[in-house]
């Protein structure tokens, strides 16, 4: 399992109309994403990572190309499909707005887990376990709009590992961040990603995080510029 | 569950307004159709009491002939069927006789009641409206006239004057009668040809000892107005009991405007109804639509993470049944409530005119209400049911976003 890849994408095109206007966002791209890596994409503004991202998630579908899910095609889920899989297979950061205002952080933690209809006892306990790892299990029975920004970010990354998804999404997910908060929160993924395996795939155009990845893909106009294997720390 | 609570109360306003759009319609209904109620039970009660009975035998030429002649010449046959008759609570015979009354150089045709006083004493309201003198009784020699009618023959308590029937063989027949009573009944021109007597008293004037125009019946276990099943029951046994020359008319035969009027109300309320739904359907689904709007960004959120279209659906749909369900379960008992209280307090009093009509209609002078259990029942699941339907259409909606595209929104 571990030597096909998890995720591949097949010449990956995605353009937006917006009236007569057709926006390329994506312009061919081919991707391989391995279990367990720790994945950075890279690249200016409209370079189209947000709409990678999405594409991967199963957000959006691809204007052609196809991507390929542990072998499967996504292109030919349905859209209740596509929710399922979202559901059972990605877990997803946001840049911001990650958590439902009405539900504390434990309940936010545990969302996921009752949409998959995991008992009431076991989601609860799976979602303590988690937050208790994270450092942030004082919160958990806070409401989202009272602790920081920061922390509600990592009540997201929590929200999106707990039911152990085949990869983590995370779009621009520091950026609401300053710079400490963003360094703490990478590690944090960091450290789930080496000791619990989980596959990460985050876009950012914050050149500092990037010390921490293994591997940094950088788009440039819709297209790979470049695609380096680090050994970071 | 406990999320669309939190959801209901971080947005107070909004759902105060949805639970209002909800309670409004059902509280006035309950209260209208307790009115409704009421009012019905109130004149059935009255017309059936005093006017005509549950039931009324009569000999079945008075309808065709329109005489006015006593066509019953003895009771005794009517009398032996309602013996052997089941579910029969009271019945009393009547003689009703067309008659000119005069006392001096005045004189006025009326149409004299021949009264059993004792049976329909307990029943009726006539004692309750003397004025001056006192009620008949069966030995008395004498009766009871309206007050217009005793202003119009100059007569007081106690005064004399003539009673003149027409009898078919013997023509004229002349009786003195005194005046032991004067009652004020609501209608000016009822009291002008009121008059009450007991019936040995009329059966003198017909120049019959036992004559009758009608038997009047009241059955056994009657609930209601709607309840016209006991009558008919007993009616159609009555019929096979019964000689046949005489007929058993019920009290829809009797005065039709009655049922008409209960016929008429029903829809009426239903048509009301049909408005304040509407209405209440807006505003639910104006509110459910905004808070929708309001909550893009969290649903796209839901959505992203893989929350199933059924999923979105019933969570607006939770919201809007608590609210349905509080609403119309809050109007049901405020209403009721307040029936209660109006009815603990004895009603509403009605003022003048409206006083009046409501005598002249055989209702009570205070504007009564009753609680109408099923359609108390009806109109707060109705209203429930049809805030629900209008919930349905943002919260289909609310499932169909595209995600990314919700996420994206901003206020
Ligand atoms: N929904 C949309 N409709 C039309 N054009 C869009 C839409 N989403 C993105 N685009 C366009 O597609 C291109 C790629 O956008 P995308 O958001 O993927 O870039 P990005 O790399 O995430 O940029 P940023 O760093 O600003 O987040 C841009 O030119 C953008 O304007
Ligand atoms: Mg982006």
């Amino acid at each position: 399992m571990s030597n096909s890849p998890l995720i591949q994408t097949i010449d990956l095109h995605k353009t937006y109309e917006t009236g007569t206007v057709a926006t390329p966002a994506l312009r061919g791209v081919v991707l391989e994403l391995r279990e367990k890596e720790f994945t950075a994409v890279a690249g200016p503004s409209g370079s189209g990572k947000s709409t990678l991202l999405h594409l991967l998630g199963g957000l959006d579908r691809p204007t052609s190309g196809e991507i390929l899910l542990e072998g499967r095609p996504m292109s030919t889920l349905s859209k209740d499909a596509l929710a399922r899989l979202r559901m059972t297979s990605i877990g997803f950061v946001f840049q911001a707005y990650n958590l439902i205002p009405v539900l504390t952080v434990l309940e936010n933690t545990a969302f996921v887990l009752e949409l998959q209809g995991v008992a009431r006892a076991e989601r609860i306990e799976r979602a303590r376990r988690i937050l208790s790892e994270l450092g942030i299990d004082q919160y958990a029975d806070q409401f989202p709009q009272r602790i920081s920004g920061g922390e509600q970010q990592r009540v997201a990354v929590a929200r999106a590992v707990v039911s152990e998804p085949s990869i983590v999404l995370a779009d621009e997910p520091t950026a609401n961040l300053d710079t400490v908060t963003s360094l703490e929160l990478i590690d944090l993924m960091r450290r789930l990603n080496r000791d619990k395996g989980a596959t990460f795939l985050f876009a950012t155009h914050d050149g500092r995080l990037l010390d921490r990845v293994n591997r940094l893909v950088t788009l440039v106009d819709g297209r790979i510029a470049s695609d380096e294997v680090r050994d970071s720390a | 569950m406990k999320a669309a609570i939190r959801h209901l109360i971080r947005n107070r306003r909004r759902s105060l307004l949805t639970l209002l759009a909800v309670l409004c319609p059902v509280y006035i209904l309950v209260i209208m159709f307790g009115f409704a109620s009421a009012t019905m039970n109130d004149m059935f009660d009255t017309v059936t009491r005093v006017d005509t009975g549950h039931l009324q035998i009569r000999h079945v030429e008075t309808r065709a002939s329109g005489s006015a002649t006593p066509l019953i010449q003895d009771p005794a046959p009517i009398l032996a069927a309602l013996a052997g008759t089941e579910g029969i609570e009271w019945s009393t015979v009547r003689l009703d006789l067309p008659a000119l009354a005069s006392a001096g150089d005045r004189s006025r045709t009326v149409l004299i009641q021949g009264v059993v006083p004792e049976e329909i004493d307990p029943i009726s309201s006539m004692r309750s409206r003397i004025v001056e003198g006192a009620y008949i009784t069966s030995d008395s020699p004498g009766v009871i006239v309206g007050k217009e009618f005793a202003a119009l023959l100059q007569l007081e308590v106690g005064d004399e004057f003539v009673l003149l029937g027409a009898h078919p063989e013997i023509g004229v027949v002349a009786l003195r009668v005194p005046v032991v009573g004067i009652v004020d009944v609501p209608i000016a021109e009822l009291g002008r040809s009121v008059v009450q007597a007991p019936l040995a008293l009329v059966r003198e004037l017909a120049r019959s000892p036992s004559a009758a125009t009608s038997v009047v019946v009241r059955v056994a276990g009657v609930t209601g107005t709607w309840d016209t099943d006991t009558i008919d029951a007993v009616a159609q046994n009555l019929r096979a009991a019964l000689p046949s020359d005489y007929e058993v008319l019920d009290w829809r035969d009797l005065v039709p405007q009655v049922e008409v009027y209960m016929r008429l109300l029903n829809p009426a309320i239903a048509i009301v109804a049909a408005v304040f739904f509407a209405l209440g359907a807006l505003v639910v689904l104006n509110t459910v639509y905004l808070s929708v709007m309001e909550r893009t960004k969290e649903l796209g959120l839901i959505l992203s993470l893989g929350a199933s279209r059924g999923h979105v659906v019933r969570m607006i749909l939770t919201e809007a049944a608590l609210l349905a369900a509080v609403g119309a379960a809050g109007g049901a008992v405020a209403g009721v409530a307040l029936i209660l209280l109006v009815e603990a307090l004895g009603g509403i009093p009605l003022s003048g005119d409206f006083q009046l009509f409501a005598k002249a209609m055989g209702m009570s002078p205070a504007l009564h209400l009753r609680v109408a259990a099923l359609q108390t029942l009806l109109a707060a699941s109705a209203m429930a049911a049809v805030a629900l339907l209008a919930a349905w259409y943002p919260a289909r909606r609310a499932s169909h976003l595209e995600p990314v595209e919700a996420m994206r929104y901003v206020e």
